[in-house]
């Protein structure tokens, strides 16, 4: 769940999960993160966002990895910046691979269980490694691990401690299809069960498939946030860009320029460039006109596709 | 003090189970293979100037330094302190255990190493000598191990700087500048050594500074390592 802030007066007190209030940092002269703001509640939520976005280093603040350069990210009501405790309530897979290469996966889980104080480590270790599908390979050394393996190990390390709030940076790299959709299956039903899980990703189709809410990030500003379904009616209802090669490409074009949904084509480069404010609309008019003008189509391409151009036009929205 | 044991284990296993081990225990074992070609070679050394040459000025140094720029500098480096940094524990407890490891390892490999050279090559006072060096190098190299350490949790390039330290500070200015010795860990390990019977040469800082400059650099790196620590940031990143 994601919602604005300030929150209303008038509303019950509500203690979010992550608070992240007119957050910015800034490296030298180069702002990595924006005045960005956001609160959440229990559910999947996906931070999403092209490389170099911004997503790590939010992550980063939240997990109390980073001081905010302004504003303030609190956990559970405690400020995340300089605060151990917030740890007993958070847990953290961070993305980079390095982990203790010489520790096998189960001796990493029960490592991380005496770092957080528990009582039986060795049972919470053991939790841990079954939820994750490493029983067998859980007394292997981790530096044998393949990448997906070590995803695992690291997520078995976050969750040793049964944590409210999980912040996972790009949790499904490296994983295979079988594994990723195990992932899903488990952080759905953690997420069921009343934690508040944050995952980053910079691959549209992850995110989608797990997450209740989304996040958008690009260059370092909150591009747009809430529910999951409308944010991808925007990207998809934008305006759109395609090139098409036929056998014509001048009729095609007059041809084009007669419906409704098309407000430009032009030639370009032996190709019609067709700008296009209705993506579902002249993808279904498209074969219509052409064969109506006795024209073979032979390529259609979109021009403008990739996550930068989609992130890029929610931030200029 | 539970998180203590555990990361105290981890750091030993990380730094144990690499080839910079071997490097150290060669290291170390030097002074003793060197007193070992002298017994053999029938030569009438001078061991404590051997000691002052040998292990004070460049093993003692050099095995803290690279022990204490590893304990954690080697995890901030790797991204494996992220682990250590997100769980629920004092900052202090994690210098701590790490101290506990640079300082302990470097006795470890250091006072043997002194009390087989000094058995070697010791002619007269054994016994002065055995345990002079012994007491001068244990609170010596465990400043070292500190100093280093607390220097890692600020730079990546902590073992240069603590190389050019060693090598340029201690070795060539400490020695000419008079009045900058109370800044040089040797020279108050010499003092140490001075204070309980062994011949160094010049003119030793006094026994009580020579303890107030190791108990402040001991006190204040871990001061300043935990400061560090708790101010913690995480390096690379989008």
């Amino acid at each position: 769940m994601t919602t604005e802030l300030p929150p209303n007066p008038a509303a019950p007190p509500f203690t979010p999960a992550i608070s992240v209030d007119h957050v910015s940092r800034w490296y030298g002269n180069v702002v990595a993160v924006n005045d960005i703001s956001f609160a959440l509640g229990p559910g999947v939520t996906g931070l999403l966002g092209p490389n170099g976005a911004g997503k790590s280093t939010l992550l980063h603040m939240m997990a109390g990895l980073l001081a905010p350069s302004a504003g303030k990210v609190s956990i559970l009501g405690q400020s995340a910046w300089r605060s151990p405790a917030i740890y007993r309530s958070l847990g953290l897979v961070p993305e980079r691979e390095a982990v203790h290469p010489y520790l096998t996966g189960f001796q990493f889980a029960v490592y991380n269980a005496e770092l957080q104080g528990l009582a039986e480590p060795e049972a919470a270790a053991e939790r841990a490694i079954a939820t994750v599908e490493l029983t067998d390979a859980a007394h292997r050394a981790i530096g044998t691990y393949s990448k997906g393996m070590r995803q695992r190990a690291k997520l078995a390390g976050a969750l040793v401690h049964d944590p409210p709030v999980l912040l996972l940076d790009e949790p499904f790299n490296g994983m295979d299809p079988r594994q990723r959709l195990h992932m899903i299956s488990l952080l759905r039903s953690m997420a069921a069960a009343g934690r508040t899980i944050l995952f980053s990703s910079h691959i549209l189709e992850e995110v989608e498939r797990l997450a209740d809410s989304i996040l958008v990030v690009y260059a370092g500003r909150l591009a747009a946030s809430g529910d999951f379904r409308s944010i991808r009616r925007l990207m998809t209802d934008r305006p759109h860009t395609f090139t098409v090669r036929s056998s014509d490409d001048r009729r095609l074009a007059a041809a084009l320029m007669l419906e409704p949904a098309v407000f430009g084509a032009e030639l370009v480069d032996g190709r019609v460039s067709v700008r296009t404010a209705d993506f579902g609309a002249f993808t279904r008019a498209l074969p219509r006109i052409a064969r109506d003008s006795a024209v073979s189509l032979f390529e259609v391409a979109p021009a403008d596709d990739s996550l930068e151009s989609v992130f890029s036009y929610l931030v200029r929205r | 003090m539970s998180a203590i044991a555990p990361i105290v284990e981890v750091t030993f296993r990380g730094l144990l189970g690499r080839r910079r081990i071997f490097l150290l225990v060669l290291l170390a074992a030097l002074p003793v293979l060197i007193g070992l070609l002298i017994r053999i070679a029938g030569g009438r050394p001078d061991a404590d100037r051997v000691l002052d040459t040998l292990v004070v000025r460049f093993v003692m140094p050099l095995v803290a330094l690279i022990v204490g720029t590893t304990v954690i500098g080697s995890e901030i480096d790797d991204g494996t302190a992220v682990f250590l940094m997100v769980k629920p524990i004092a900052r202090w407890r994690i210098v701590l255990s790490k101290a506990l490891v640079a300082a302990g390892l470097t006795a470890v490999l250091i006072v043997p190493a002194v009390i087989i050279s000094s058995i070697l090559l010791s002619r007269t006072d054994l016994a002065t000598t055995l345990e002079a060096f012994t007491v001068a190098c244990f609170f010596g190299g465990t400043a070292y191990a500190i100093a280093f350490l607390a220097l890692s949790a600020f730079t990546s390039r902590a073992f240069l700087i603590g190389l050019a330290y060693v090598l340029i500070w201690e070795g060539v200015l400490a020695s000419i500048l008079e009045g900058t010795k109370f800044l040089s860990i040797r020279q108050a390990t010499l003092g140490i050594a001075a204070a309980l019977g062994v011949d160094t040469p010049g003119q030793p800082l006094a026994a009580g500074v020579s303890a107030a400059v190791l108990a402040v650099v001991i006190a204040g790196g871990f001061m300043i390592a935990s400061w560090r620590l708790a101010r913690f940031e995480i390096r690379g990143g989008d």
